[in-house]
């Protein structure tokens, strides 16, 4: 049994192709395509400046921008702030625009209207816009602080002193420590997407495995089996164990592309966690969790074709619930709720724990758990479905 | 070999067997026919323990089915209709694939490989994968992995569907010299010259009842007797269709034949008169019928040669 099933799916190149080069691929191209966002030091932001002031006080401005990491200051392609509403050229997001006078008007005590424009793209997302805002909001506060301490100087020597000492330095004023295994590790785009992808790969098997099922009852080759003295349970255990098989070598083979094909592609390797056990808890789960939908689906489905499209919908489904396809935490609460419906969500936590957060077995066993608990009960509603199917002569 | 008690088998609504009697004696190659729906499957798969029936009882080998089922398919093989085999494996890793999961090993299963494969003329073939083969080596090798636990009794349904005469002439040949071998074998078809060719014993099955059952010479023979059939010279096919509604008695056989049970000749002359007035031409009329088609037709409900 165990035999026929390796030889007909690693004979079957589709199959092969969804299982390992798929997935594969998947890792590559989103641990290269996340490379910048999951990298702190990476200028995010790309402003042009219009400065109609030029003046000191408007140089200063622009300095004090152009020495914040996240921001990347472009040429300036607008001449005057008619450009307000022309189309951006390139992936400029935002124009800032320093209006003549900027040098009089910035440190008044009570400015008439806004002393800067800024024009922002129509795609901009709205936390780059506020982060923008900000740095601008700090460039002009600092120029205020420093005309204030130049004020102050011949009055309150002392105190200008003092204020002389004192920065808007926050390099000295947050220390960012990430929840990773090491407390000074930053979590890179290849851990954070090779979990999902193997995950999502793993769930791939619904389509051999279903459609293998399929042809074999549609041929009757299942019946003769039964007419064979197989029993139900004897059945399914001959696709069961090879499945999970075919799963851990998935697991294993992409943990391999993560750590050695990703980092000749630019982005950076794949750590593994500390915990073997833990890893194996999760993928384990997940195995069964995959093998149970994929039967379930073939029991169902009457034609190939049914299990083809109902497993690729069920599988593209669960990844997008379930942060494989959107990291969770780019999701809205509610939906952050209805996430963790998804098995997939729970594999997907269990390795971010092994890989990311380098935590143990006693982390993953409650998801582990659910995993197979999920599996153990799609198999046996399987059984019940075929067993009914099966004494009607479906 | 197989006898069969007042099996009922139902689904929801519909009485599949109802009170169906059969015996099938030891070394005889016996037919099984009956109009789509009569329940020939249903019957074929209880038999082979893949339905459960609701009443009734049936011993094979004298083995009780119900209590029995492991051991009377150690000794049986179903062969389906469709290829039940696995086109991506070679014709022996299929082989030995299903020998496996009858757990036939050792000697057994060399002896038992070395039979199925000389009886259905595979040895070239073994290498070959089966996805590759011709329809034809297709169906013998569906056939020889129902011979891999040399059994007593094997259950063909439609061995020769979609394959050419040359090549069903070879599974035809093949199953008749089961008998040689002590073999009893239960085929079910809808060629009836097939069933002729082979058959020794025949049952038809109709609403689920064994409506007819002997031996084919015999059933032929008094057949002859019972039937009066009316071959014509040009007729449009679709207007017999619509006479043998309006004449319950009357059969339809082919575009051009027409019959009639003997013992309700006191219509023919009104059946005559019918045939005159729509102006088609009468060829001969005569009794009795010589195959196993037009008996059938005659028996069944349906009236229609597609069994």
């Amino acid at each position: 049994m165990l035999s026929k099933e390796f030889r007909l799916v690693f004979r079957d190149k589709h199959a092969l192709a969804a299982l390992f080069i798929m997935p594969a691929i998947f890792i590559l191209i989103m641990s290269l395509a996340l490379k910048d966002t999951f990298n702190s030091e990476r200028a995010l932001l790309k402003y042009a400046v219009v400065d109609l002031d030029q003046s000191v006080q408007s140089a200063k401005l622009r300095t004090f921008l152009v020495a914040q990491r996240v921001l990347q200051e472009q040429p300036a392609v607008i001449a005057d702030d008619a450009g307000y509403k022309r189309v951006f050229p390139g992936e400029l997001q935002f124009v800032l625009t320093i209006p003549k006078g900027f040098a009089q008007s910035y440190a008044q005590d009570e400015p008439v209207g806004s002393l800067l424009l800024l024009s922002a793209a129509a795609d901009v997302r709205p936390e780059m816009l506020t982060l923008f805002e900000t740095e601008v909001v700090t460039g002009v506060m600092r120029l205020r602080f420093a005309k204030m301490k130049t004020e102050l100087a011949p009055f309150l020597p002392e105190v200008a002193q003092k204020l002389e000492v004192l920065d808007f330095n926050g390099e000295g004023i947050v220390k960012v420590r990430f929840n990773t295994r090491q407390p000074d590790e930053k979590p890179t785009s290849t851990q954070q997407s090779v979990p999902s992808w193997i995950v999502f790969g793993m769930f791939f098997i619904i389509i051999p495995m279903s459609t293998i099922f399929v042809n074999e009852r549609r041929q009757h080759t299942l019946m003769r089996m039964s007419a064979m003295n197989i029993s139900v349970p004897a059945l399914f255990a001959g696709k069961i164990a090879p499945y999970i098989v075919i799963n851990q070598i998935q697991v294993w083979l992409m943990i391999a592309v993560g750590i050695f094909v990703v980092p000749l592609c630019g982005a950076d390797a794949l750590t593994l966690g500390d915990s073997l056990v833990g890893l194996l808890m999760v993928s384990l789960g997940l195995s069964l969790a995959a093998v149970g939908t994929s039967i379930l689906i073939a029991v169902t489905a009457v034609t190939v074709e049914q299990a083809t499209t109902v497993g690729g919908i069920i599988n593209i489904l669960m990844g997008a619930i379930g942060g494989i396809m959107v990291p969770k935490f780019y999701m809205p609460h509610s939906m952050q709720e209805f996430a963790n419906l998804s098995p997939m969500s729970w594999g997907l936590e269990g390795f971010l724990d092994i890989f990311l957060r380098g935590l143990g077995p006693e982390a993953v066993l409650a998801d582990s758990l659910k995993l197979a608990g999920f599996g153990v009960a799609l198999l046996l509603i399987a059984g019940m479905v075929f067993n009914y199917k099966q004494n009607r002569g479906l | 070999m197989i006898v069969i008690k007042n099996l009922v088998k139902r689904y929801d609504d519909l009485l599949a067997l109802d009170h169906l009697d059969l015996r099938v004696g030891t070394g005889v190659i016996f037919g099984l026919l009956g109009p789509n729906g009569a329940g020939k499957t249903t019957l074929v798969s209880i038999l082979n323990g893949l339905t459960g029936f609701q009443a009734g009882e049936i011993e094979v080998f004298g083995l009780s089915l119900s209590k029995e089922l492991a051991e009377i398919r150690r000794r049986t093989a179903f062969i389906p209709q469709t290829l039940a085999l696995y086109e991506n494996l070679s014709v022996i890793e299929n082989l030995r694939f299903f020998a496996g999961i009858q757990k036939i090993t050792g000697r057994t299963l060399r002896h038992n490989l070395d039979y199925a494969i000389s009886v259905n003329r595979l040895q070239a073939l073994l290498k070959q994968k089966a996805g590759i083969l011709s329809g034809g080596q297709k169906r013998r090798l569906n056939i020889a992995i129902g011979l891999l636990n040399n059994p007593e009794l094997l259950y063909f349904d439609e061995p020769t569907v979609g394959i050419d005469p040359d090549g069903r002439n070879e599974i035809l040949e093949t199953i008749r010299a089961f008998k040689n071998d002590a073999k009893t074998v239960i085929y079910t078809s809808h060629y009836m010259p097939e069933i002729e060719k082979i058959c020794d014993e025949v049952a038809i099955i109709d609403q689920g009842r064994i409506i007819r059952q002997g031996l084919l010479e015999t059933l032929l023979q008094e057949e002859r007797a019972d039937s009066v059939v009316i071959e014509l010279l040009h007729a449009n096919e679709a207007q017999l269709r619509e006479l043998t509604q309006k004449y319950a008695d009357v059969k339809f056989v082919d575009a051009t034949t027409l019959m009639i049970d003997r013992h309700n000749s006191s219509k023919m002359g009104a059946l005559l008169t019918v045939l005159e007035a729509e102006k088609i031409a009468i060829k001969q009329i005569r009794y009795g019928t010589t195959n196993l088609e037009t008996l059938f037709i005659r028996l069944t409900s349906s009236g229609v040669s597609d069994v």
